[in-house]
């Protein structure tokens, strides 16, 4: 195998990767902040909910949960898990990542002082108005650097479809690797991660720059 | 009457705060209250503009009843839909400002009229750039507030707070948080207030201002009104021991 015919098989994979990365992001992201004001529901039983959801999701490995997400259908109700590789995949990483999301989104959301809320009130916004303008504009800011470290671990984690065999880059430099006995496609695969951490961590200081117009 | 408090109570985990508190301020009017630390004056001035609930008296703005006590001893407001309109005859001035740091000075000053009174952009814009020029930060206008010296954000809250058009302007310790040099400013702008007759209750430690702008002393104690009158009458001769004791701090 030539490193070209390597490259180009690898490529599918890295885009596999990508596609974990965003699909994602795009679902935790919101699901996090969701489960975040959920946490702080009115409701103590929905509170005590969300709160076994967060400790569970933090106590065990994010392997074993994409193992339950896939086979737990099977095992459970003896449903047919064809076709359920990549939505069990891309459930589990959005469940997982959205409980640290949320944990980041909570610790945002009580750093910030009461006096900006009273503020607010005596002004008479409603609740939803001082959230959406006053208080999560703020926080946003205030959990950028932990929701860059969120993103770049997630880079890495999306290694763990692995465990799936879902193809994507880490899987494919395993197989190639073995069947070329070649140690080429791990470099590849360590280059292609190393670059796109930089990329993220490239994009995520553009945003923070820009969110630094104020303090 | 602009507002009228009767026998205020309000209690936080068994300790009593308020205990029966009552005055009313007419519109124009200037009222000082002072008193010692702990006594209550932040707790009333957040009763007053609905931050805090009553436990029991009644609160009326223009006439018009916000919270009354029902036959069983409990403070019942009116319903939230119609508190909003009661919050809206009323500012507070904050000891610490209270800025919304992520918007400039313009957008403090904006962003509620547009938002909650719904108010035109331009008109909303123009009202600030006077009330601005009236506080003499003018040329702050795009500024933010970690830009500003604290008398500065205090004048930028002031304004935030007029940009309401409220009937009625509360003041909790607007210059506590100030260096010495700075809190002239402030004390000016208020002093200016109360020449154009705006309505003002300004809870201070500054004793010189409070004789000279105000219609009206408050001193309270312990929960309690302990002396109320003429700032002359209160400062100069004090009918109580519990004033005349906390005076002498000051004097010194
Ligand atoms: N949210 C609260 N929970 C419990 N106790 C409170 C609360 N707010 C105020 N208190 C207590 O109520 C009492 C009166 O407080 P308040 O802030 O009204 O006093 P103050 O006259 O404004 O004092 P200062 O001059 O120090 O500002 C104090 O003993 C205070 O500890
Ligand atoms: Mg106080």
């Amino acid at each position: 195998m030539t490193l070209s015919t390597m490259l180009s098989t690898m490529a599918a994979g890295m885009l596999r990767t990508c596609g974990i990365f965003a699909l994602t992001l795009i679902g935790s992201l919101p699901l996090g902040m969701v489960i975040a004001l959920l946490r702080k529901s009115k409701f103590a039983p929905v509170r005590f909910l969300v709160s076994i959801y967060i400790a569970v999701i933090r106590g065990t490995p994010l392997m074993l949960q994409l193992l339950v997400w896939y086979f737990g259908p099977f095992y459970l109700f003896e449903w047919s898990i064809r076709g359920w590789r990549f939505p069990a995949l891309i459930l589990g990483f959005i469940l997982n990542y959205a409980a640290y999301f949320a944990e980041i989104y909570r610790g945002g959301i009580e750093s910030m002082p009461v006096g900006q809320y009273e503020a607010a009130e005596v002004l008479g916004y409603t609740r939803t108005q001082t959230f959406m303008r006053i208080i999560l504009p703020q926080v946003v800011k205030r959990i950028m650097p932990s929701v860059t470290n969120e993103v770049i671990t997630l880079v890495k984690d999306t290694s763990l479809a692995f465990t799936l065999a879902y193809q994507e880059v880490f899987s494919l430099a395993k197989q190639i690797s073995a069947s070329q006995t070649s140690f080429m496609p791990f470099v590849i695969a360590g280059v292609f991660y190393f670059i796109a951490n930089y990329a993220v961590a490239f994009a995520m200081a553009r945003i923070e720059k820009a969110l630094d117009y104020y303090r | 009457m602009i507002v009228e408090m009767k026998n205020i109570r309000k209690h936080f985990e068994g300790l009593e705060v308020l205990k029966d508190i009552s005055f009313g301020v007419d519109s124009g009017e200037v009222v000082s209250i002072i008193g010692p630390s702990g006594s209550g004056k932040s707790t009333l001035l957040r009763c007053a503009t609905f931050l805090e609930t009553i436990d029991g008296g009644e609160i009326i703005y223009m006439g018009k009843r916000a919270a009354h006590t029902d036959e069983s001893g409990r403070a019942v407001y009116v319903h939230h839909r119609e508190l909003r309109q009661f919050r809206a005859y009323c500012g507070l001035v904050f000891q610490q400002f209270n800025l919304f740091p992520h918007y400039n000075v313009l957008q403090n000053l904006i962003d509620a009229p547009i938002e909650v009174q719904h108010r035109n952009r331009d008109e909303a814009e123009q009202t600030a750039m006077e009330l601005l020029k009236k506080m003499g930060i003018a040329d702050k206008a795009k500024a933010y507030p970690y830009q500003l010296s604290g008398g500065q954000q205090q004048r930028v809250a002031i304004a935030r707070a007029l940009a309401m058009k409220p009937e009625i302007l509360f003041f909790d310790e607007p210059t506590s948080a100030l260096d010495p040099e700075l809190t002239g400013e402030v004390l000016k702008v208020i002093r200016q207030l109360a020449e154009e007759k705006m309505t003002m209750v300004v809870v201070t430690h500054e004793m010189s201002f409070a004789k000279a702008v105000s219609n009206r002393v408050i001193f309270m104690a312990d929960g309690l009104i302990v002396e109320h009158g003429d700032p002359r009458e209160v400062f100069e001769n004090p009918h109580e021991d519990r004033t005349r004791q906390f005076l002498r701090v000051f004097d010194r």
